[in-house]
């Protein structure tokens, strides 16, 4: 088991300045391998919300210090806005007598597959997958060609096992887009999973809209009585939508997989 | 788990022991009773005891409305959280004001880099590029509205619109580590700001579009 009382752990979140659950999951996660006992020092640090990526390493006092972004993809975030905020260079950063080791994003390890599986089983007790649409949904952005990519993948991988008569991913910044699902989509049922790290803005009040199954932008989810009321009837289908994946209490597990994975990549 | 105190909460110690027991809104007793200020002749106060219970208080207004700047001045009041050691007491202040032991720990240690409001943005990239493009009136202008402690944060301002060129909108106490930004006489741990947030650079970019 991984047992770093030396190092600091840094998760970093998107957040928001308009919905207080996007940061929930993050915390959740960071509460959980703190409970652990795994690491010395377990914080986490946010493009929105505080403490930001400009504090949080005055937060810490390792001088051993993994950070892995809570992101799906490897894309805008990830590549360009962490590392340029964090100011680490590289996968591993020197700064004074610190080393900053700069971990894959969650959203890259192979349990995801098995993790969006489960929830589409989960949303959608009994229907049978050979009659059904997945939809896969992801953000998206003409930013960076990459964003997408996980998504695609975890598309490929899902189709190739051939347990859904279709698997779609739809974004909502690039093609094809959420709102596409009633053109490509064939059979009776939709199981749509957004591959996202939280029920923040946009999976829990822009894509419902986007799918059709809200008119306008609920309230957050934290402010509503129940979750979702499936499955929705939409376009002469049945439509069930998941909560994010990100949600999942295995992300802790898979937060520090990706510590071990840098470790064993770059021999710690 | 209860570890050796670390630099950061050795710090708070010595505050503490000096009688300043003020940290934004919040006014620390004993050892250890988190309360807000307005609330010290209260007795009808909801009871916490857990740290990550700040995290919970400190998320909405006393209108239910979601607080994403966390030194903005209006925590609610109506609570007290009973912490068991100083470990507890520095994790709740990180999530009642994240970051600010830390920083504060890092400019007594004269390691905090302050940043320019102009460096902050000439970096931004995508949606916020075009933040480059506010002058320095309107910066001026911004962050007298914006950072005000009054009704915006409570933080004291660090960083200068550039090398150059001061922020001359707000009074200098807004500037001064040793003054207690609720303009009370009592002094208080210092929220610091030693470079522009992403609140700011979000209204900055509203600025620039809008005008």
């Amino acid at each position: 088991m991984l047992s770093k009382p030396d190092s600091a752990l840094v998760i970093v979140g998107h957040g928001s300045t308009v919905n207080p659950d996007s940061a929930t999951p993050t915390f959740a996660h960071a509460d959980e391998i703190k409970r652990r006992g795994v690491f010395g020092e377990v914080v986490c640090a946010f493009w929105k919300e505080e403490p930001s990526l400009r504090q949080v390493l005055y937060t810490v006092e390792s001088d051993d210090v993994y950070v892995v972004p809570n992101f799906i993809s490897e894309g805008y975030f990830t590549q360009k806005v962490i590392p340029r905020e964090l100011d680490v260079t590289g996968k591993v950063t020197f700064r004074r007598t610190r080393k900053i080791k700069y971990c894959e994003p969650v959203g890259n390890h192979p349990r995801m597959t098995e993790l969006l599986l489960h929830r589409a089983a989960e949303v959608a007790p009994g229907i049978s997958p050979r009659e059904t649409s997945l939809l896969i949904i992801g953000h998206g952005t003409s930013l960076n060609e990459n964003s997408g990519a996980a998504v695609k993948e975890q598309v490929q991988r899902i189709a190739a096992r051939g347990d859904y008569a279709e698997v779609f991913g739809v974004f909502m910044e690039e093609e094809p887009f959420v709102t596409d699902w009633r053109k490509i989509a064939s059979q009776p049922h939709i199981v749509a999973v957004p591959f996202f790290v939280s029920d923040g803005l946009h999976s829990y009040q822009d894509i419902p809209v986007l799918l059709g199954i809200e008119a306008e932008p609920t309230q957050a989810a934290s402010k509503m009585d129940v979750f979702r009321r499936n499955p929705y009837r939409v376009a002469g289908r049945s439509l069930f939508y998941a909560s994010a994946i990100g949600t999942e209490p295995l992300f802790a597990d898979v937060i520090l997989d990706q510590v071990a994975a840098f470790d064993s990549e770059f021999a710690a | 788990m209860t570890k050796t105190h670390s630099q950061i909460e050795t710090l708070l110690a010595a505050l503490l022991q000096r009688g300043v027991n003020r940290i934004g809104e919040i006014l620390i007793r004993g050892e250890f009773e988190l309360l807000h200020h307005a609330d010290a002749d209260r007795s009808d106060l909801q009871f916490f005891n857990n740290p990550e219970d700040a995290r919970e208080i400190a998320k909405y207004d006393e209108s239910g409305n979601f607080r994403p700047l966390k030194t903005a001045p209006n925590l609610r009041c109506g609570w007290k959280l009973v912490l068991r050691d100083l470990h507890e007491l520095r994790e709740a202040l990180d999530c009642f004001y994240p970051a600010m032991p830390g920083v504060l720990f890092a400019h007594e240690c004269s390691a905090l880099e302050v940043v320019d409001l102009r460096e902050t943005l000439n970096r931004q990239t995508g949606m916020y590029a075009v933040t480059k493009k506010i002058s320095n009136k309107q910066a001026n202008e911004l962050i007298a509205g914006f950072c005000r402690s009054d009704n915006g944060c409570l933080k004291t301002i660090l960083w200068r619109i550039d090398a150059n060129t001061p922020v001359t909108s707000l009074p200098p106490c807004k500037f001064d580590p040793a003054a207690n930004q609720l303009g009370q006489s009592v002094l208080a741990i210092p929220l610091l700001c030693h470079e522009a947030c992403n609140l700011l650079v979000a209204a900055a970019r509203n600025k620039v579009k809008s005008e």
